[in-house]
């Protein structure tokens, strides 16, 4: 009897036209509506405000279309060039370079276990993560003028004061060093929480098969950061095309510009304060293109190999 | 052997020491410079993380400033404003998302994951703040980042698990979608609102690039985009307006440090709440930011 009335209400509901089902959900799509007008209203006029790439910008009148003239001006543009080397060597160096310390940051943090030293480490190294790059950069650019702690440091180690601010050989460590000391502590909590979720079980295991800290960091450890540390290399490859525009925007300087100049800094200067806005747009776009295709190729890889995408 | 387990720890606690300080050291030199007497600060090295004599007068120098008195406000209307608005609209698109049979779901999300993954160019944005006359006016950064993406996504993780039950009694008992919302749904999912509360919360007293393009005026700078002006750019005259001061017992240096420590000082004060909800919310939810 029951089964029946279950199987006519699914019959019902399966005649239903969608345009029913949607009349039945109007107040659960009225709650949407704010978070869709904003995409609409703030993201998508935008996105389609993009087509300008293929337009002359008229300030009166209607634009006219151009086709590709502005790429080929980019590709022409030998400090387009030397920008997106910029873009891909700061964001290969953080996203390579940088990788392996918050694993060992994580591995050296989880054999303090949690005592009140551990929790201070932890407390502290995850502080400059909420600060902004505008802050950080203050506290840098203090840290590195006569007095502050690094020229204090490179004192002791016999080296003479400069600024180093303001060196070009100097200023993509600076990127990198600050980077590190911002993150190290944030990026090693994914694998800290895969640590902490190895079973008791494979530790005792261990410890009967005789396996001392060495042995057990190498064959139970590790193999349990393997699938987060793919998943995160994988994914920070798919921002490959940002390398950070709040941070170089706060650690720029006319001495060192054309060494840490990226894509959005480009696009910013070209595009906004120059106004050359076709021009600016079309390298934005090129960015947007080949940003948006490494994001979704790196989902669907990491996705496939460790069951975690981007979203 | 034992031994040899001891000088290991020794090392592992010294590496993690030194990582420790020198991320505290620089942050706490800033502290200390900011309240030392200003004529003492030339001497102060950057490892001292003690004031050296007690002075308030930098703190007292730029309050009195109407630039930065101004923009504190600033960025603390938009903040509080705009973390509620993105709450508000985050959080019921999430319910609207995870409830069971929603036609065209699918459709909608991808269009979401577009959203999130496909930036448009700071000069189209531009232009489209531009077009609805909201440059240079305070709610634009309001208004602006009204949803995340990925913290909508993390929103409905935390809705996912919500009892069904729950809401199809209260809805037997004839209450409507949005009172279901409201009173039931909302009290029940108080960590997911604090954790996504902190997200935007972090990310809206922070933002400093967007600011810096939409408001441009006097009236609407915010305090991280004062903080570049004159800390990052040194351009003194952001406080050229301090009268009647005496500049020989100004400390320039002492005047940088407390305006980094007042851009500093909410996100510090929030900073036991963050951990708490924050730091949980990115364990659970795993999601990268």
């Amino acid at each position: 009897m029951g089964k029946t009335t279950a199987k006519t209400a699914a019959k019902k509901k399966c005649q239903m036209t969608t345009w029913q089902k949607v009349k039945r959900y109007k107040w659960i799509y009225l709650m949407l509506m704010p978070a869709l007008l904003y995409f609409v209203i703030f993201r998508v006029t935008a996105i389609i405000g993009m087509k300008l790439a293929f337009y002359d910008y008229k300030i009166v009148g209607d634009n006219t279309f151009v086709g590709m003239k502005y790429f080929k001006m980019l590709f022409d543009t030998p400090a387009f060039w030397n920008i997106m080397k910029n873009t891909l060597l700061i964001s290969s160096i953080k996203i390579f370079l940088l990788f392996p310390f918050p694993v060992m940051f994580a591995l050296l943090l989880n054999e303090v276990g949690r005592t009140k030293f551990g929790k201070f480490v932890q407390v502290v190294s995850y502080m400059p993560h909420f600060l902004s790059w505008v802050i950080i950069a203050g506290i840098w650019i203090d840290a590195f003028s006569q007095g502050g702690i690094v020229t204090e440091i490179m004192k002791a180690f016999g080296m003479e004061y400069k600024n180093l601010m303001v060196s070009k050989s100097a200023i993509i460590p600076i990127l990198t060093g600050s980077e590190m000391w911002r993150s190290i502590g944030w990026d090693s909590i994914i694998y800290l929480s895969a640590i902490l979720g190895i079973s008791k079980e494979l530790y005792d295991a261990a410890a009967i098969d005789g396996a001392g800290r060495w042995k057990t960091a190498k064959h139970i450890i590790l193999p349990a950061l393997a699938v987060p540390m793919v998943t995160v290399l994988i994914l920070n490859v798919g921002f490959i095309m940002s390398a950070g525009l709040d941070q170089i925007l706060n650690f720029s300087n006319d001495a060192v510009l054309s060494r840490i100049d990226i894509i959005d800094t480009y696009v910013y200067r070209i595009g906004l304060v120059n106004t050359q806005y076709s021009f600016a747009t079309a390298a934005s776009l090129f960015k947007g293109i080949i940003g948006t295709a490494m994001v979704l190729i790196t989902h669907f890889i990491s996705k496939k190999l460790t069951g975690t995408g981007a979203w | 052997m034992k031994k040899k387990i001891t000088i290991g720890q020794l090392l592992i606690r010294i590496c993690l020491l030194t990582a420790a300080l020198l991320i505290l050291i620089p942050i706490l030199n800033i502290l200390a410079k900011s309240i030392s007497n200003p004529k003492l600060v030339p001497y102060m090295s950057g490892w001292q993380f003690w004031p050296s004599g007690f002075d308030l007068i930098n703190y007292k120098l730029i309050f009195s400033n109407s630039l930065v008195t101004r923009s504190f406000l600033n960025s603390l209307f938009i903040t509080t404003a705009g973390t509620m608005l993105s709450l508000l609209v985050t959080g019921s698109a999430a319910y609207a998302l995870t409830r069971p049979g929603l036609p065209f779901k699918k459709p909608l999300m991808v269009f979401f994951i577009i959203m999130m993954i496909f930036e448009p160019s700071i000069i189209q944005e531009y232009f489209v703040i531009k077009d609805l006359n909201l440059l240079n006016n305070i709610w634009v950064m309001v208004l602006y980042n009204s949803v995340n993406v990925y913290y909508l996504i993390l929103m409905m993780r935390f809705f996912e698990e919500t009892p069904i039950a729950l809401i199809e009694a209260a809805k037997i008992d004839g209450a409507g979608e949005l009172s279901v919302f409201f009173r039931i749904f909302l009290p029940l999912n108080k960590i997911a609102f604090m954790t996504v509360g902190m997200f935007y919360a972090v990310v809206r007293w922070n933002e400093y690039f967007k600011s810096s393009v939409f408001l441009q005026t006097r009236d609407t700078t915010v305090l991280q985009v004062f903080l570049k002006q004159f800390v990052v750019n040194g351009d003194s005259t952001a406080i050229a307006s301090y009268a009647n001061v005496d500049l020989t017992s100004l400390n320039i240096g002492s005047l940088k440090a407390a305006t980094i420590v007042i851009v500093m000082v909410p996100i510090l004060a929030m900073y036991p709440l963050i951990l708490k909800y924050y730091t949980g919310g990115v364990m659970a939810g795993g999601v990268k930011e």
